[in-house]
């Protein structure tokens, strides 16, 4: 366990240190850039000349004239030269920092903490909120899956067609309500599957997208992340259903029915709360050596939740919030905030994978012992 | 005869969604040709190809940086001297630990400065980088399964069975482990690649062209779906779909008069959808 924390500790180290270098080597050729525009144009622009008022720009020409009379178009040069660095003071990007001051300053990284621990506390409620659902999806999809049953529309269409051939099938109620929920099956399906900017511009006439709570909701159903993870799940247990283990225990007499709310069979609560129901079932087991298993792959949950997130701060420009100000900083190229943001946002990951590492660990030894 | 045969087509579900997936877009295709303008129709066409174009060589690189990288882990793990083996894993983690949509954002940013320097200015070679950074952030998924089915093997009599024939071990590892008795995993693996190609894309160069369009914009990299969806116009028209939570007659102006929006918000959904139903569909046929 040590080693892998010191791991850990060393990619912190090196992505810091990578990070300096980085800044360093930024600093060193925006130094030269801009040394590079000032050395031709600094000692003309250090006199007391306005350069937006023509008679002094005229009078300016005349000067260099008179004093290098030798070589007109190397003055009308510098000229040029000037009027482009005055121009670029004005239109470049950079220079258009709306009255913010350029670096990291005190004041801004106090800001940057405060939209960081924001950061935090949605990163946090989205990852317990998905883990949860994640898992009460791929248990539910288990239930189903052991009671063989078929999907609504496959029912809808089968029952239909035993209707015309006067086998019997459900009545007209029941093919409704079946073309209902295969409705709202599909409803379901494309929230799950939508990239949150898509779901988000298209509730933003109705609801105030900019809000926590709906980014909270969006980080949670949105951008695959649940549904990819609750399959991920799903075929654990579906892989720790084939053990041998099961038949052996289905043998001794472990309940082993998953009919909803029969004697020895399972109830709803199961789908919320499969870790602490039924001891005798079966089912317990498959959960908890499948949950085991899925413990490590809440490292990779995290970094692709940290995406989720960052992609809905950014498309929908939310302002206030740490990947809107990443896109702000990169488009100003004010690298020192820049490369902060990333380093922090790289921390969380970290300290991530240390806690899911820990987690790991102890539930290992926990099952090593027993 | 060509009933039974459509019908076993139909019973995989990989290849009953793959049909749906086509069939699907087809469908939007031929609505398109009749309702959209022949501008916005050629604009989503392109950026439907420029789209493909990307996910499937993000998929053909993940293939390759990924048996390399496997390949190669499994031959230092090996070896005498471990120093290059802890530090390619080193190398790994840290870019495992990175969250793909900031790496790939500064890819984008590298690729923005070869573009303004003018040194990046053909279309195909611009969706080429645009794959190489996608697919840094995703071939490691390729790394472990690659090393998994190495380790798999491995465990058990077929592996050292075939050392002791005196078969060279890179042959057993790229040959019989990888390409005779994995394809199946690999393929799974790569179609899984591909959807979160096009997502990673999409979203990628939704937020470059809401947020960086000063700097960065559809002028200066190709078209894709991310980045027309991200124009003023389509936003309009996925703006138009909360309209219908309090007027449903807006529904049928929302399939004719906001098409390219709901257009490429719909190929955007629909073929994610697909993918993960593909993808699922074969595991499920080949028992992975």
């Amino acid at each position: 366990m040590k080693r892998t924390i010191l791991e850990h500790l060393a990619s912190i180290l090196f992505v810091a240190m990578a990070f300096a270098l980085v800044l360093g080597y930024l600093k060193i050729k925006e130094q030269e850039a801009e040394e590079a525009r000032t050395s031709l144009v600094g000692p003309y622009l250090a006199l007391n000349i306005d350069f937006g008022n023509p008679m002094h720009v005229a009078m300016f020409r005349e000067a260099l004239n008179q004093f290098h009379p030798e070589d007109p178009a190397a003055n009308d040069s510098i000229l040029q030269a000037i009027n482009d660095f005055r121009m670029l003071q004005f239109t470049n990007a950079a220079y258009k920092t709306g009255g913010e001051e350029r670096g990291l300053s005190w004041t801004k990284a106090t800001r940057l903490a405060w939209m960081y621990l924001q950061f935090i506390v949605v990163y946090a409620l989205v990852m317990v909120l998905t883990y949860v659902g994640a898992q009460s999806l791929a248990v539910y999809r288990f239930i189903k899956m052991k009671q063989h049953g078929t999907s609504y529309l496959a029912s809808f269409v089968e029952s239909l067609r035993d209707r015309r051939s006067r086998k019997g099938g459900f009545p007209i109620s029941t093919l409704l309500f079946l073309l209902l929920k295969a409705l709202l099956k599909g409803v379901a399906y494309t929230i799950l599957f939508a990239p949150a900017y898509v779901i988000a511009y298209s509730f933003k006439t109705r609801i105030d997208t900019d809000s926590l709570l709906f980014m909270i909701v969006l980080g949670v159903v949105s951008n695959g992340l649940l549904i990819n993870y609750a399959n991920k799940f799903y075929a654990f247990l579906a892989a720790e259903s084939r053990r041998g283990y099961v038949e052996t225990a289905m043998v001794k007499n472990l309940g082993s029915s998953y009919a909803w709310h029969v004697p020895g069979g399972l109830r709803y609560r199961a789908i919320l709360q499969p870790a602490t129901m039924f001891p005798s079932h079966v089912f317990r087991h498959i959960y908890m050596n499948a949950r085991h298993q899925y413990l490590p792959a809440l490292k990779e949950h995290a970094s692709f939740l940290i995406s989720g997130l960052i992609i809905i701060e950014m498309a929908l420009n939310i302002q206030g919030h740490l990947g809107y100000e990443l896109l702000q900083n990169i488009l100003y190229r004010r690298y020192e905030v820049v490369l902060a943001i990333l380093l922090a946002i790289f921390l969380v990951v970290k300290a991530t994978e240390i806690l899911v590492d820990v987690w790991t660990h102890n539930e290992a030894r926990r099952y090593e012992n027993a | 005869m060509i009933a039974t045969k459509l019908g076993e087509f139909y019973r995989d579900k990989d290849k009953r969604w793959l049909s749906i997936w086509v069939a699907g877009l087809l469908a939007l295709w031929i609505w398109d040709l009749v309702f959209l303008n022949a501008p916005a129709l050629a604009r989503i066409e392109a950026a439907f190809v420029n789209t493909l174009y990307a996910g499937a060589l993000v998929v053909f690189m993940s293939l390759v940086f990924g048996w390399a990288a496997g390949v190669g882990l499994h031959f230092l793990d090996e070896a005498r001297n471990r120093s290059p083996y802890i530090v390619l894993t080193f190398f790994l983690n840290v870019i495992r630990s990175i969250p793909q949509i900031v790496g790939i954002l500064i890819g984008y940013v590298v690729i923005t400065f070869f573009i303004e320097q003018e040194a990046l200015q053909n279309q195909y070679a611009q969706l080429f980088w645009m794959s190489f950074v996608i697919s840094l952030f995703v071939f490691l998924e390729v790394v472990d399964l690659v090393r998994d089915r190495i380790r798999y093997f491995a465990a058990s009599d077929f592996y050292p069975a075939m050392l002791c024939c005196g078969i060279r071990e890179s042959r057993i590892v790229n040959i019989e482990v990888l390409w005779k008795n994995s394809r199946a995993h690999l393929i799974h693996k790569l179609i899984a690649i591909f959807g979160s190609a096009i997502f990673l894309q999409c979203s990628i160069d939704f937020i470059i062209s809401v947020g960086l369009s000063t700097d960065v914009s559809s002028t200066n990299f190709p078209v894709t779906l991310g980045s027309l969806l991200a124009k003023m116009d389509s936003k309009q028209d996925i703006l138009a779909i909360g309209s219908l939570f309090g007027d449903l007659s807006v529904f049928g102006r929302l399939l004719t008069e906001h098409l390219q929006g709901v257009s490429v918000a719909v190929v955007i959904v629909f073929s994610l959808l697909c993918i993960y139903q593909i993808s699922n569909g074969f595991v499920k046929r080949n028992s992975l």
